[in-house]
């Protein structure tokens, strides 16, 4: 149960084109987050799975059945609002049963299961209140108590942590960990933190101007991009890159660190500000002059300028001695580079 | 092009400016006298005059009047009774057969108002309801339908008395219509049933814009989402109307009935222009019967139209409190 393919999505808001043709397939089980810049789509995709869209063109499909002419109220999933999008003249036990009411449940069985969300969301003593009596944190939990109850194939989550605070983020992040880890339902996440997007996701969907860039598991991701994008849009602080040439399977760098490669023409090498560190002394590397230094304590960020390269972004573990204005010269090694020709599409 | 903008503006404010200097001088030495907190009683003071000369002192003067008898006009020429009127308004064996009360035609009056605001009301808010949900749709024209909802609002009470008759006159539109389709004409003015019916409606029709917009109002401040979420909820299309529309309404929904009531209880200009209170009596309300007791009867009685609208003020009263109070509630309402 909860196994959602789609097939040529598109969705076109007047002469809008927003979904340019989307495949993805979801298993049974899985927890997707959608990512990608404001815009791209990530909202209008899962308003579309969820049915209050619907597409252009395309196929939707829920555990084998074609629903994409279905309506929201028969496609048994539910949705958890940015907004929270609670009833406000209702309490919140009502909140919760509202949904149950409708398919005519017996009390007894609505009353066992909104006690039992409430239970294990933690808000059995706000049952009684209305919405507006609620901290933001509780209207969340209420929220995603509303779509448990309702036991659906598969819930869809639209950025449901962008309005806490950081500090609430951050618990309510590992809840909802723990939530998918003990439902097993299928879960499919829409935000923009990568944070969230990392710890939480079995695979990422990152998504760029209604296109899929790329989909996998987020070490994956992180460890091989497929093109630049990705790259630059996973993991922070964001990739250096350097723009350069491949000659006789060979690349240079600013400072004469040379890079093997098989590819010849103009080439993007990229390399993560945490897989650079100070050389030692005949160590190949890339000379570069610091103008600013970040102690953050555990780790030192050293923004520096190469000739050529314009800023080159460092994060050195501990409290290195460096000072503003000094010349270092940074060292790497070959498995954590990232080549991407001149599509953008990764070498190797 | 924003130079000449501004040059235009600076000449069309110009008498506006003149006036201001001219009163400058008055103003520093008023507050001079009285400090800034005076000023604000400055400001109010022309409204506070208007609202002083054309309600509070004709008020007064009616509730003076209420208390003397007689069928002069002049004041000085009425003695004083006490409240023999309001006895004699209230004098009456069965109130609901106004034949066996001593001012029959008052308690007709009262029978009649009662009958058209419950009817009227009631009509009007469903009407109106149902305009605005309509309205409140993605249908095509949806702005054309808003204007042509809203136009008669516009209308002088008077011009849409007169359309009405004039559709419903022995030779007018409606029975073009009727005979056509082969029936005999109707004199509907002159039937009992269709002249209160025909206050009712066009009154509905007159109003029901005014209505429908608060309403509609309302309906766009419900947020979108909360119908998705009922979307999402699988709630039938009665469901939703009924524990999310309407509750979310409710605010909205009590002004309109309270506003309907406090004017279907003041019904005249158009009842008045469409039926003249006939035939017979059966379309006369409350504000004709003042209107006719007091100045258009042969037999004119000041005092005794004077005590019923103090009678009628009374209701109106105690609906624009509860009226205040809802508009009240709603504004909190509002502000969660
Ligand atoms: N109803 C609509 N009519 C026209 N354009 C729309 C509509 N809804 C969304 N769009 C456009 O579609 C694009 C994608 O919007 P969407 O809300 O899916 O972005 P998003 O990825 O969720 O962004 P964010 O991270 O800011 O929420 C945007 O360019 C937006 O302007
Ligand atoms: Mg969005």
């Amino acid at each position: 149960m909860g196994r959602i393919a789609l097939e040529g999505i598109r969705k076109s808001f007047g002469t809008v084109d927003v979904i340019h043709g989307i495949d993805l397939e979801i298993g049974e089980g899985e927890l997707v987050v959608f990512v990608g810049p404001s815009g791209c789509g990530k909202s209008t995709l899962l308003r579309l799975i969820a049915g209050l869209d619907q597409p252009t063109s395309g196929k939707i499909e829920i555990d084998g059945v074609d629903v994409t002419r279905k309506g929201a109220a028969d496609r048994g999933l539910a949705m958890v609002f940015q907004s929270y999008a609670l009833y406000p003249h209702m309490t919140v036990r009502q909140n919760l049963s509202f949904g149950l009411e409708n398919a005519r449940m017996p009390k007894a069985e609505i009353d066992q299961r909104v006690e039992e969300a409430a239970r294990m969301l933690d808000i059995g003593e706000l049952l009684t209140r209305r919405p507006t009596q609620l901290s933001g944190g509780q209207r969340q939990r209420v929220a995603i108590g509303r779509a448990i109850v309702r036991n659906p194939t598969a819930f869809l989550l639209d950025e449901p942590l962008s309005n806490l605070d950081a500090e609430l983020r951050g618990t309510m992040r590992a809840e909802l960990a723990a939530l998918h880890a003990r439902l097993a339902t299928t879960m499919i996440y829409v935000t923009h933190d990568q944070i969230e997007a990392m710890t939480l996701a079995d695979r990422i969907v990152v998504l760029r101007k209604g296109r899929i860039e790329q989909v996998d598991t987020p070490l994956n991701l992180y460890n091989r991009p497929q093109n630049l994008f990705v790259a630059g849009f996973i993991g922070a602080p964001n990739m250096n890159f350097f723009v350069t040439e491949a000659k006789s399977g060979r690349a240079a760098l600013p400072g004469g660190a040379e890079v093997v490669l098989d590819h010849a023409g103009p080439v993007t090498i990229g390399i993560r500000p945490q897989h650079l560190r100070l050389a030692q002394d005949s160590e190949r590397a890339i000379a570069a002059k610091v103008h600013l230094v970040e102690a953050l304590g555990a780790e030192t960020v050293v923004h520096a300028s190469a000739e050529g390269a314009g800023s080159i972004l460092t994060v050195l573990e501990g409290q290195p001695l460096i000072e503003r204005g000094a010349e270092i010269r940074l060292a790497f090694d070959d498995e954590n580079i990232h080549a991407f020709d001149a599509d953008g599409q990764r070498i190797g | 092009m924003a130079r000449f903008g501004e040059t235009v503006g600076r000449v069309a404010t110009l008498p506006l400016v003149l006036i201001a200097r001219a009163f400058d001088p008055v103003l520093r030495l008023w507050q001079r006298g009285t400090g800034t907190g005076g000023m604000v009683a400055f400001f109010l003071l022309p409204n506070m005059a208007i609202f002083g000369v054309f309600v509070i002192i004709p008020l007064v003067l009616n509730f003076v009047y209420s208390l003397t008898g007689g069928t002069n006009i002049l004041l000085g020429d009425r003695s004083f009774i006490g409240f023999g009127q309001y006895g004699r308004l209230l004098e009456c064996g069965n109130y609901l057969q106004p034949l066996t009360c001593r001012e029959d035609q008052f308690w007709t009056a009262v029978r009649n108002t009662s009958l058209f605001v419950l009817f009227q009301v009631s009509l009007m808010v469903c009407v109106s309801m149902i305009t605005a949900l309509i309205l409140n749709r993605n249908i095509a024209g949806r702005g054309f339908f808003r204007a042509v909802f809203f136009f008669p609002v516009l209308l002088s009470p008077v011009v849409v008395g007169l359309i009405w008759r004039w559709i419903l006159q022995r030779q007018g539109l409606m029975n073009l219509i009727v005979t056509n389709l082969g029936f005999d004409p109707v004199v509907w003015l002159n039937d009992r049933f269709f002249a209160f019916a025909a206050a009712i409606g066009v009154s509905t029709w007159a109003h029901m814009g005014f209505y429908t917009l608060i309403l509609l109002a309302g309906l766009q401040a419900i947020p979108k989402d909360l119908y998705e979420a009922a979307e999402m909820d699988a709630t039938p299309p009665a469901r939703v109307f009924w524990r999310i529309t309407l509750p979310l309404l409710g605010p909205n929904l009590a002004v309109v009935l309270v506003l309907a009531l406090i004017r279907g209880v003041q019904i005249f200009d158009e009842a008045y222009v469409l039926t003249g209170g006939g035939p017979g009596t059966s379309t006369l309300f409350l504000t004709q019967y003042i209107y006719e007791v007091g100045f258009a009867s042969f037999l004119r009685n000041p005092g005794l139209a004077a005590a019923a609208s103090i009678l009628m003020g009374l209701v109106l009263v105690v609906l624009t409190l509860i009226q205040l109070g809802l508009s009240r509630r709603a504004e909190r309402g509002n502000t969660r």
